[in-house]
């Protein structure tokens, strides 16, 4: 009886305890449905929308020492609607409609470039280690305790007040105002709208300023439930929102607020009743303290694999997307042999070049940052096989291949392997993750993919990573996750410059398989299904198969990407290297320079490893100027840079979908058909006068 | 029931509460043309997309060469000799018209496998490339043949579906109204083209058309749908001048 009680009890206080937290869950759910509905972009830069509220709030009151009222206004109501604003009239207003997938990678890219942009503006930093107040005063030290089982905070409870009260309001105003209709018809298709009569960017404009009010509400309220404050912990709550919107379809505002209460309930009675079984079982308790905040992640990825209602929302085209001009070509399909020769010739030559200077006259620090490039390159090789040959988008990546670089260090630590064999048999693990992972989701559509892996890596990220049989456990955390480097019979990868020469062989021999991909049956098959689904099955082309094995590839590529680039810094070094909010940055690099060649995954190693050092701390001026002490003052500019240059040019994604590389060739490549034609209408006028 | 190749038993399927098609019986012999007419709606294309899997008819079966094919998938029904063009044009973007028909070929030989393609050996061939090459003369895209698809305009187009579609080598080929889009010669040849392929292949044509002209010249028998029922069937010269089509489908009221 006693035992009933308690349960009961139990059950009460985590139905309590879920409430707040469910209803900024809600909150941003709602706004991001919002944004979805009315101008059919699926915003991942939400989370960072809403920490630049967050901390623009936290920084006024504490730096700037601005009245509550008055941060909070300005915070919410004035600058979060104005990024909003500024989002729709620069970059989604231009975007075709219908491009889902090209506006998923812009935000993606912005929820890189957003946070970063705005830490240099402000010069705000990360804070770690303390507790952002709330709204009211004292809001985390008065208690209200209406049951006597849980007592709620004032902060608590004016976030499930604000909560209700914003999404009634909406509701309200999507229902039986004007305004409201037209920001429906709107997403259907603006220029049908615009036929009607409707000024289609007034109406967007106006939407996303409100789901960007929405965003930064959710930020400020979300604040104190943690102790830090950094754009991560925002960006994991996108996912949260994702999942509270997808009970509600990604469709209707209310079901995204009980979604949201439904998570933070959910996420509640697992924390309150989880202790009860891992007493008895070790393992629990080893993922204990993660599995609550991974809660979201598992019910999001089971919602998109496995609830078919969801998957009916296939992407929208737009009823007038024939009067678009076609795609143009790539330039490798149209310019001559001889040019493609000569380009191929200099690119083996200037790489000849850098090689033998580096081997010859590098530094141990030149050295280890061409050898990062050069592995990273082979890991954005992976996203070359995915997205470029495959069309489809993975936010797993950076899972995948931490699995290689765990596998090699679990195989090395207990059994004492050479590591080059582990890192192979890490690839085929990663491989056949990525494989598994892939069966539920290939026939989703373009939007659901991204999703799922993203729900998959935070999953990684938040629990599996900390299982002692992957990451090690407690003594990793004194001992490190050591990965020793091989010596294979005389060479001895120790030494630094033997192991770049190993890691370039290794990128060459993926590289010609990436190639010999896209030109051989699987790259076919899956350009096929690109461009057609139901097309390439009426020709017998299975829509599951090769896109299994473009998974499969490409985890295989990471994970031994992964297992490299452990290898390297003889370390995993998980947080460093292959957190879910990193390696967004790998899919930005690749979506940037050119997705579909092997070129555009080099020069995205090469930027990522290398632009710091060369550009960045001025090292090229250095050079250039001969003198290292005359390098302009301003240099070393801040490595954040880095991610806002790069994240903003996925806005170039809608305009140029084969990669800043492929576009500037063709430019390239138009200018000397120019250049041919004048002279040839030259000659032929010099012909006809004399 | 020998020369029998593509059967379809009362097919039903519904969307919500709109009956698209109910109990809609189709047999196809082999070699021989056939065509389904009826106004807008009347579940022409749902028809297509039962008979081939793209969508799941709520009742009814389908046998090709006497085999059930009702539960397997869209690719594998084409591999079993299913071939079908598109309404809404359906092509492969970033590709030339000879990979159209290319991949087609690739699959329907069977020889493609991962680690051919990773041991440089997924390229095409040169049979593969004359394959390819004899169906695009055959449909006058001969020269088109390197042409990025993005180039082409919508009637040659169509002709590049009907080439992918021919190198399945399908014992049936669905046309869902290849004429839309095309003028009138256009349309003209595209028949005379067909016929001549058929005549050397020997295979079945389901054509779904609205141009009740090409019906009449180009099909021996011919259904009629309105509102996902069929209203007759026969040869096609008869069934054109039954009244009750007429008022179905050409709007005529015979009283």
């Amino acid at each position: 009886m006693l035992f009933a009680s308690s349960v009961a009890e139990d059950f009460l206080r985590g139905i309590l305890q879920g409430l707040p937290p469910g209803a900024v869950y809600g909150l941003i759910a709602v706004g991001f449905v919002l944004a979805y509905k009315t101008s059919g972009v699926f915003n991942l830069a939400f989370g960072a929308q809403a920490y630049i509220s967050a901390a623009l709030f936290f920084h006024a009151r504490n730096e700037w020492q601005w009245n509550v009222v008055v941060a909070f206004t300005f915070a919410v109501f004035l600058v979060a609607p104005a990024i909003g604003l500024i989002l729709e009239r620069l970059i989604f207003r231009h975007l075709p409609p219908g491009s889902a997938l090209a506006k998923l990678v812009i935000a993606i890219g912005l929820s890189v470039a957003l946070p970063h942009l705005f830490e240099l503006l402000i010069g705000f930093e990360p804070v770690g280690g303390r507790t952002p107040e709330g709204l009211l005063p004292n809001g985390g030290g008065v208690f209200y305790d209406p049951f006597g089982v849980y007592p709620l905070s004032r902060n608590e409870l004016t976030a499930l007040v604000v909560a209700v009260i914003a999404t009634a309001l909406l509701t309200a105003l999507f229902r039986f105002s004007a305004i409201g209709l037209q920001m429906r018809a709107a997403v259907e298709s603006p220029r049908m709208t615009e036929l009607n009569g409707i000024r289609a960017d007034r109406v967007a404009a106006f939407s996303w300023a409100l789901s960007s009010t929405f965003a930064g509400l959710a930020g400020v309220l979300m604040a104190p439930r943690f102790n830090t404050l950094a754009a991560p912990d925002y960006f994991n709550l996108i996912i949260v929102a994702i999942t509270a919107a997808a009970f509600g379809r990604l469709m209707s505002l209310p079901r995204a607020l009980v979604g949201g209460f439904g998570l933070g309930i959910l996420i509640a009675q697992v924390d309150t009743f989880l202790p009860r079984f891992s007493a008895n079982n070790s393992w629990v308790k080893a993922i204990e303290d993660n599995v609550t905040p991974a809660m979201p992640f598992i019910a999001l990825f089971l919602l998109v694999a496995f609830w078919p209602p969801l998957r009916a929302n296939k992407d929208q085209v737009d009823p007038l997307s024939g009067v678009d001009p076609p795609p143009q070509l790539p330039v490798a399909v149209v310019r001559t042999r001889f040019m493609t020769n000569l380009t191929h010739s200099v690119g083996v030559g200037f790489l000849s070049v850098v090689g033998f200077v580096v081997m010859t006259r590098a530094d141990k620090s030149w050295v280890f940052l061409v050898t990062q490039a050069a592995i990273i390159s082979l890991i954005l090789l992976s996203i070359t096989v995915l997205t470029g040959l495959g069309g489809m988008i993975s936010l797993s990546q950076g899972s995948f291949a931490a699995i290689g670089a765990f596998t090699v260090f679990q195989l090395a630590d207990r059994t004492g392997m050479s590591t080059v064999l582990a890192a192979v048999i890490g690839a085929l693990v990663a491989a056949a993750v990525s494989g598994l992972l892939a069966i539920p989701l290939v026939r989703l559509g373009g939007m659901w993919v991204p999703i799922a892996t993203l729900a998959f890596a935070s999953f990684f990220d938040a629990v599996v990573v900390k299982l002692p049989f992957v990451g090690g456990g407690d003594k990793a955390l004194i001992e490190g996750t050591r990965i020793p480097r091989p010596v294979i019979g005389p060479w001895n990868l120790t030494n630094d410059k033997t192991f770049l020469v190993f890691v370039v062989l290794i990128l060459i021999v993926v590289s010609a398989g990436v190639i010999a991909i896209r030109s051989g049956t699987l790259g076919r098959s899956l350009a096929a299904l690109r461009g057609s689904e139901v097309a390439s099955q009426s020709i017998g082309v299975s829509p599951v198969r090769p896109r299994v094995i473009a998974f499969v590839i490409s985890g295989f590529i990471a994970g031994l990407g992964g297992a490299l680039l452990g290898m390297q810094q003889e370390n995993v070094n998980y947080a460093g290297n292959f957190t879910p909010y990193a390696t967004l940055f790998w899919l930005v690099l690749v979506v940037t320079l050119g997705s579909r060649t092997v070129e555009g995954a080099i020069q995205g190693g090469v930027g990522f490893s290398l632009f710091d050092r060369i550009i960045f701390r001025g090292d090229l001026f250095g050079w250039i100027l001969r003198d290292p002490d005359r390098v302009p003052g301003f240099f070393p500019v801040s490595a954040k840079w880095r991610f806002v240059l790069f994240g903003l040019s996925t806005i170039g994604f809608a305009k140029h979908p084969e990669g800043l590389v492929e576009s500037g060739k063709r430019k390239s490549h138009e200018r000397m058909e120019r250049r041919r034609a004048r002279r040839e209408a030259r000659k032929s006028l010099e012909g006809a006068s004399s | 029931m020998s020369g029998i190749l593509l059967d379809v038993r009362n097919i039903g399927k519904n969307f919500d509460a709109i009956a698209a098609l109910s109990e809609v019986s189709v047999q196809v012999e082999a070699g021989e043309r056939i065509g389904i007419i009826g106004p807008n709606g009347a579940g022409k294309t749902t028809f297509f997309n039962c008979v081939l899997g793209v969508l799941t008819p709520d009742t009814g079966t389908v046998y090709l060469a006497s085999e059930d094919i009702s539960q397997f998938p869209v690719h594998e029904r084409a591999r079993r000799g299913i071939g079908r063009t598109f309404q809404r044009i359906e092509l492969f973007s970033g590709s030339t018209v000879r990979d159209h028909l290319l991949i087609a070929e690739r699959i329907r030989r069977g020889t493609g496998n991962l680690w051919r393609d990773l041991t440089g050996r997924g390229k095409p061939r040169i049979e593969e490339i004359e394959a390819c090459d004899h169906v695009l003369d055959l449909l006058g895209l001969g020269e088109l043949a390197n042409r990025p698809i993005e180039q082409l305009s919508l009637g040659q187009g169509r002709l590049v579906e009907v080439g992918r579609a021919l190198m399945t080598q399908p014992k049936v080929l669905l046309l869902d109204e290849p004429s839309s889009g095309l003028d009138h010669q256009e349309t003209a040849d595209l028949a005379e083209t067909l016929l001549e392929v058929q005549a050397s292949s020997n295979f079945s044509i389901i054509l779904v058309e609205h141009d009740v002209e090409l019906v009449a010249s180009f099909t021996d028998r011919c259904y009629v749908l309105d509102f996902g029922r069929l209203i007759a069937s026969g040869a096609t010269q008869e069934v054109l001048t039954n009244p009750v089509v007429r008022e179905a489908y050409l709007g005529e009221n015979i009283s």
